[in-house]
């Protein structure tokens, strides 16, 4: 193999290319799978029920123009709608310039009500979240994210500090838990949580906010209670039949379909395209290696005549195929593996090397290789000794 | 040694139409012989010589090869009396590029059934005086040379039979010389020489030379002078 060192660099790059996409496609596209259905329980848990302002899709463009979502329609629903457990409504300021002193930092503000920790399921790490009371009063307190909390405070406590954000006074009264990136690749640590009120009166100066989350007590009712939503809501809205929507919905079940589109992308297309560029790499190495066998019909024939047999000149050609693809499985193993473990840190993802990427890479490439070498193999060892010398 | 009987050789060309390579030819070779196949080209000494090394198998009639039929032997007990029996030495030398002199002698031995190969391609090359030269590539070494490193290879399991097709048909006169002064000396050592060639005069320097022409063997004698210098 040594003599034939292009061909057989061509021949290992083949599979190295394959493995290496399979590794970081099996590896890091588990590691994303874990993280996206973390994040859904996290953030999303069976019971859930969010409204958006707006008729827009989940995951899609700009609201409508017509999105009037109010704090009413919030209330509204939390009394009427069946087994609602817990609600908070949402608005938000997606960059706003936060300074204290010298530092500055832009964050992603929201308002929320006093319900926020449980319905969101994040609470605090240091201080308080703030109350009902502060509510009302539309109070100028926030609850900062880990992130906003280094860049404006670094080391130092931030309790009790005066911020300002959009240059309104506010006294940080809490750390917010430290939650990572979501799967969106935002840095979820830099945020800020003020009252809802506060938010819009006081930063905003709109009536209307841009969602509402609400939690069913009982799991199995979420779509029957997500069904009286929609009909409340569109009574209050005066949408006539056929009229569509100004508000969307996303149910567990809604983030379930979702969950299953990405796994789709992951489990199926990804590999496809993985198990695609290996066929390619291993259709490359069986025409390379056939090429060679052509090319070495004199040393072919040079190895009969000094004792080997037909099938020693095949396996020969088997084994350097196999070797070489072998090799090229194993490189784009470690670079794909590393690869993937880069991708899993940089994107906050769960999980490590996948076990599966290791023995798919590894099964592959040698079965590429076996597959690849059995037609140069053949042809290698038909060859008649004497006329593979003339 | 050798005995060949009414052997015939016949290809089918991929067009179709068959050519008679070998038409009946009788010959007996006794060990320890060195005898020179002279032949034009296209007169079938080529095949004659494939048919004596187990490269090929004849049409009709039969090889006895120490009193054995091997004519009908299957491939792999042919492969394995070329391994063990027969040394080739070709006119295009046949050497693996880029790979050392010591590993292409040690080639035959890949495929040997005997224990102990410690030393064999190293006491070969010594044979044929190229001890200082084990890890040159046949790129590093002259015609001469290459020619040497491929003899010691025919030489590496110890056969008893010599086939050499054009040994020096790519050398010049004076490397010509040497080497069929080294196929002489093994022949003196009592290995069996059968050497294929199309020169006359290289062929006047074995003991017996069998002309062969269209197939069949033209003449069959004995130089009164063995001139190759033992």
């Amino acid at each position: 193999m040594g003599r034939f060192r292009l061909r057989t660099l061509a021949m290992a790059a083949g599979s190295f290319v394959g493995i290496t996409a399979l590794t970081v496609v099996v590896s890091a596209g588990g590691a994303a799978e874990r993280r996206i259905q973390a994040t859904g329980r996290h953030h999303f848990g069976e019971s859930s029920i969010l409204v958006m302002a707006g008729g827009a899709p989940l995951m899609s463009g700009p609201r409508g123009e017509a999105a009037r979502l109010t704090l009413d329609d919030a209330e509204a629903l939390a009394r009427e709608a069946p087994g609602i457990e817990s609600w908070d409504p949402q608005q938000v300021l997606p960059g706003a310039p936060v300074k204290r002193g010298d530092a500055t930092a832009t964050a992603r503000v929201l308002g929320a009500s006093e319900r926020a920790p449980l319905v969101w399921s994040r609470g605090v790490t240091q201080g308080v979240f703030f109350d009902a009371a502060a509510v009302a009063q539309a109070a100028r307190v926030a609850v900062i994210g880990e992130t906003v909390a280094r860049q404006l405070f670094g080391n130092e406590d931030p309790l009790d500090a005066e911020i300002l954000v959009r240059n309104v006074p506010f006294r940080v009264i809490g750390v917010l838990e430290p939650f990572g990136t979501d799967i969106h690749g935002m840095d979820r640590d830099a945020e800020i949580v003020v009252p809802i009120s506060t938010a819009m009166r006081r930063l905003l100066n709109v009536d209307t906010i841009v969602a509402i989350k609400l939690l069913v007590r009982d799991p199995s009712r979420v779509d029957e209670a997500a069904g009286e939503v929609r009909r409340i809501l569109r009574e209050r809205h005066g949408l006539a039949e056929g009229q569509k929507s100004d508000f969307s919905m996303v149910t567990a079940i809604l983030v379930k379909k979702m969950v299953a589109r990405v796994q789709r992308v992951l489990i199926v297309f990804l590999p496809l395209v993985a198990g695609i560029s290996l066929l390619a790499g291993g259709a490359a190495s069986a025409a390379l290696m056939l090429a060679s066998v052509s090319g070495r019909v004199s040393e072919n024939g040079l190895r009969r005549a000094v004792g080997a047999r037909a099938k020693d000149i095949g396996l020969q050609f088997l084994l350097e195929t196999t070797l070489t693809t072998l090799a090229g499985g194993l490189a784009g193993l470690a670079v794909g593996g590393g690869l993937a473990l880069y991708v899993i840190r940089r994107f906050h993802l769960e999980g490590g090397l996948s076990p599966l990427a290791v023995a798919l890479g590894l099964g592959l490439s040698l079965a590429v290789g076996l597959l690849a070498g059995v037609l140069p193999a053949r042809r290698g060892a038909a060859l008649a000794p004497a006329a593979a010398l003339r | 040694m050798i005995a060949l009987e009414g052997v015939t050789k016949t290809y089918t060309r991929p067009g179709g139409d068959s050519v008679e390579a070998l038409r009946g030819v009788s010959l007996s070779i006794n060990r320890g012989e060195m005898v020179a196949i002279l032949g034009t080209s296209g007169s079938g000494k080529s095949t004659l010589l494939s048919v004596l090394g187990l490269l090929d198998v004849p049409t009709g009639g039969r090889y006895l090869l120490d009193d054995a039929d091997v004519s009908s032997l299957a491939g792999d007990a042919q492969a394995r009396l070329r391994n063990a029996r027969i040394g080739f030495v070709f006119q295009a030398f046949h050497l693996l590029p880029r790979t050392s002199a010591l590993q292409n002698v040690e080639l035959p031995l890949l495929y040997s059934e005997r224990s102990s190969l410690d030393g064999l391609a190293r006491k070969a090359l010594e044979s044929v005086g190229l001890a200082d030269r084990m890890k040159h590539t046949p790129e590093e070494l002259s015609g001469g040379q290459q020619q040497r490193v491929a003899i010691a290879r025919a030489l590496v399991n110890e056969p008893d039979l010599l086939l050499a097709d054009e040994p020096t048909g790519n050398l010049d006169s004076r490397t010509a010389g040497e080497i069929l002064d080294l196929l002489g000396a093994l022949n003196a050592a009592g290995r069996t020489v059968v050497l294929v060639t199309h020169d006359a005069a290289l062929a006047a320097r074995c003991k017996r030379v069998v002309r062969i022409e269209d197939g069949r063997i033209a003449s069959d004698e004995v130089n009164a002078v063995n001139v190759v210098n033992a």
